[in-house]
């Protein structure tokens, strides 16, 4: 049944669909025996055009279209936008609004990262904390749905401001929910640093040093997790952070474990920091009107997403619609220090590892890049409009 | 007839398949209910093997037919013949001869071996490493498994089912063999496969291991043989260390309270890495119980 060659080469596939991954992407794991030694990604399943389709669409429309990139941390993407289209019209958001943004993205960094527990728990075959995490993760889901309308794409950013204000009744509720919260994560944090079998699994597992994660450049909660002191909103406040300082968190051991700890005190120093807004909520307007043509110009927008740093180019040309946005999302960062992290360890702990850095594959397909007999890697305009029609001639025939 | 009985309803054939799909649901509910679920309705594992006997089979072309289809059959037989010389439901076992003890023992096994034929007949990535996985652990609960059942049949000085379960039924062994009662149910989650011990099927990593290319009535085949063996398991061990089994009700309370066990381990841990189960197996497993077994003997021999 094997060829010789078959038997030496023994690839594993993960994906594009496959229980550990929620989103298609595909990876190769060459093992020899349980051991990993080769790794290969290839991504593009879920590329959905969306930055071409920003500039046929007016600044407007694209806020929507933008918010819709990433299905759990839409409100980063919202604000990154917003907040650089802002800029080039030389009109920044109310004080009032900016506190807004501020508490929905931290609320968002929440639901981002219990969920993000739930499924590395779940990938550690560890359900009860899954399900547990799950569980309070509602929690912050209804109170965002009490504060914005929507469980998901929150849409609470307009160009200039937001659409909503919290009032009294929505601040205590939203309080009441931390409190809670704020118990099980430190028993969550309890759990992930003393269950003796969790601890098995994680513990000097995918170990990243200071100086990798420099050197693959990695970001947010992974880098964070080995040492590395960058966070967007510290070190580049926007929006409301440099009214309401976040303190970095940060560990040295760079493991699994430490990118377990590190999330989970994120989430306690995201709920220290709502209360802080909620205490000292600017009064004033909510938004700021923009007018339909944008400047022209161009600018670099920046926002820590709940997966670290989220970069925005935006380009006007002085028009209704940009004529270039650029998103680079975090996941792409993060993605190919997994191929090098992997190699050396077991099949079993693979999927931990590509978990660790939390990716969300179709935040991160921004382009395709196809298998192909042609070796060159940039394709010009008219090479791709030859191969469409080469590919759906040879479909016919 | 009474033969035909025991092999077809009692406690061979019907009932045990009908108590595994109970104890099946029991199993899911707990768990499910540790974890702040729902969890299945009663019929639901029964549901489940129905659909799957009506689904259509599909025979890998790599793979050897014969064996693709036979496989979950005689699984699921071994598990069936084992009923025969369990005490289930606390009445005598139906046949009985010297020995059977290790013959049961090799019929629950066949199970795991089954599994893992059955995964490395396909050419499936996933089946084959998790055939692999399958057998590992199968070579490395084996061992410490059998010495844990013949703890009790070297105290009561025979190899018989139905006589080591008179003599259990008169004292606890529990209290006198705990490292063999820890180490007897252990070893049935391994070799059921059973979370922490999951890593042959383990979801997030190989998808369903050996059994990723079974579908329908396979699948059903093996996990009804699945369900047949927790039956059996659970039975073997409360009659063992649990006083014996002297009537249904003495029967259904101890092995529903063995069930609570193993459902509470489930929830609680996080699945193990297959070279940590060996390691632990061997490390520990094993040597507690051969070194229980060896005083065993000596208290045998000398007193």
């Amino acid at each position: 049944m094997h060829t010789h060659a078959e038997v030496e080469k023994f690839v594993v596939p993960i994906g594009p669909q496959h229980p550990a991954l929620k989103e298609p992407g595909h990876f190769e794991f060459t093992v020899d025996g349980e051991m990993v030694t080769h790794a290969s990604v290839r991504l593009g399943y879920v590329h959905r055009g969306i930055e071409k389709a920003t500039e046929q669409r007016t600044w407007v429309q694209d806020l929507y279209l933008l918010e819709r990139i990433c299905g759990i941390c839409s409100h980063t993407h919202a604000t990154a936008f917003v907040l650089g289209v802002e800029k080039l019209a030389g009109i920044p958001a109310p004080p009032r609004a900016q506190a807004i943004r501020v508490l929905v993205a931290e609320m968002e960094r929440i639901h981002s990262h219990l969920l993000w527990l739930g499924v590395a728990a779940h990938e550690a075959g560890f359900d009860t904390l899954f399900m547990y995490t799950w569980r309070d993760r509602e929690t912050i889901m209804d109170l965002l749905e009490g504060l914005t309308g929507n469980r998901v794409n929150y849409s609470a950013n307009v160009l200039g401001g937001v659409k909503f204000d919290v009032d009294a009744e929505q601040a205590d509720s939203i309080r009441r929910g931390l409190d809670f919260l704020q118990e099980r994560t430190e028993h969550y944090l309890e759990v992930i640093r003393r269950d003796e079998m969790f601890l098995r699994r994680t513990r000097g597992i995918g170990v990243m040093t200071q100086a990798e994660a420099d050197e693959f450049g990695v970001v947010g909660p992974t880098a964070r997790a080995s040492g590395v002191a960058r966070d967007i909103r510290i070190q580049a406040p926007y929006a409301a952070y440099d009214a309401y300082p976040v303190n970095l968190v940060v560990e040295h051991a760079g493991d699994l474990e430490a990118r377990f700890i590190v999330r989970v005190r994120e989430l306690l120093e995201s709920y220290r920091l709502i209360r802080a807004i909620l205490d000292a909520l600017p009064e004033g307007e909510l938004s700021k009107k923009l007018p339909r043509r944008i400047k022209s110009g161009e600018t670099i927008s920046r926002v820590e997403a709940p997966r670290g740093e989220l970069f925005y180019f935006i380009q006007s040309g002085g028009g209704d619609k940009p004529t270039r946005v650029k998103v680079r999302t975090p996941t792409l960062c993060n993605l190919a220090s997994v191929l090098t992290l992997v190699i050396g360890h077991q099949l079993a702990d693979v999927p931990m590892i590509l978990v660790g850095v939390d990716p969300c594959f179709s935040c991160n397909d921004r382009a395709v890049v196809l298998k192909s007999e042609r070796d060159e890697k940039v394709w010009a305009w008219e090479q791709l409009r030859q191969y469409g029609i080469d590919f759906y001639r040879k479909g016919k025939a | 007839m009474s033969v035909l009985l025991s092999l077809l309803a009692f406690p061979g054939g019907l009932f045990v398949v009908l108590s595994g799909l109970g104890y099946e649901w029991l199993d899911r509910k707990l768990i499910a209910q540790f974890q702040n679920r729902i969890g299945p309705r009663w019929f639901q594992p029964g549901a489940d093997i129905l659909k799957l006997l009506f689904k259509e089979e599909i025979v890998p072309r790599d793979a050897h037919a014969w064996f693709f289809i036979g496989l979950p059959l005689v699984a699921l037989a071994a598990a069936l013949t084992a009923a025969l010389y369990v005490p289930m439901a606390g009445i005598e076992p139906a046949f009985s001869f010297p020995g059977d003890l290790i013959v049961t023992v090799y019929l629950l096994s066949v199970l795991t071996l089954c599994i893992g034929v059955a995964g490395s007949n396909t050419t499936d990535r996933f089946s084959l490493v998790g055939a692999t996985r399958t057998l590992t652990q199968l070579f490395s609960y084996e061992a410490p498994f059998l010495l844990a059942l013949l703890g009790p049949a070297i105290v009561a000085g025979s190899w018989q089912i139905r006589e080591i379960v008179a003599y259990a039924g008169q004292r606890w062994l529990l209290l006198t063999q705990p490292i063999g009662f820890a180490i007897a149910v252990i070893g049935l989650m391994g070799k059921l496969e059973l979370p922490p011990f999951d890593a042959p099927e383990a979801h997030t990593e190989i998808v369903a291991g050996a059994l990723t290319e079974y579908s329908g009535r396979g699948l059903g085949l093996f996990r009804l043989a699945k369900d047949v063996e927790l039956v059996i398991g659970l039975t073997l061990i409360a009659a063992f260390y649990l006083g014996g089994l002297a009537n249904p009700i003495e029967f259904v309370v101890k092995t529903v309270v063995l069930l609570l066990g193993l459902a509470g381990i489930q929830a609680l841990l996080a699945r193990m890495r297959i070279d940590q189960v060996v390691g632990v197996w061997w490390r520990y497993g094993a040597l507690l119980a051969l070194g229980q077994w060896l005083l065993l003997i000596g208290w045998e021999v000398f007193s």
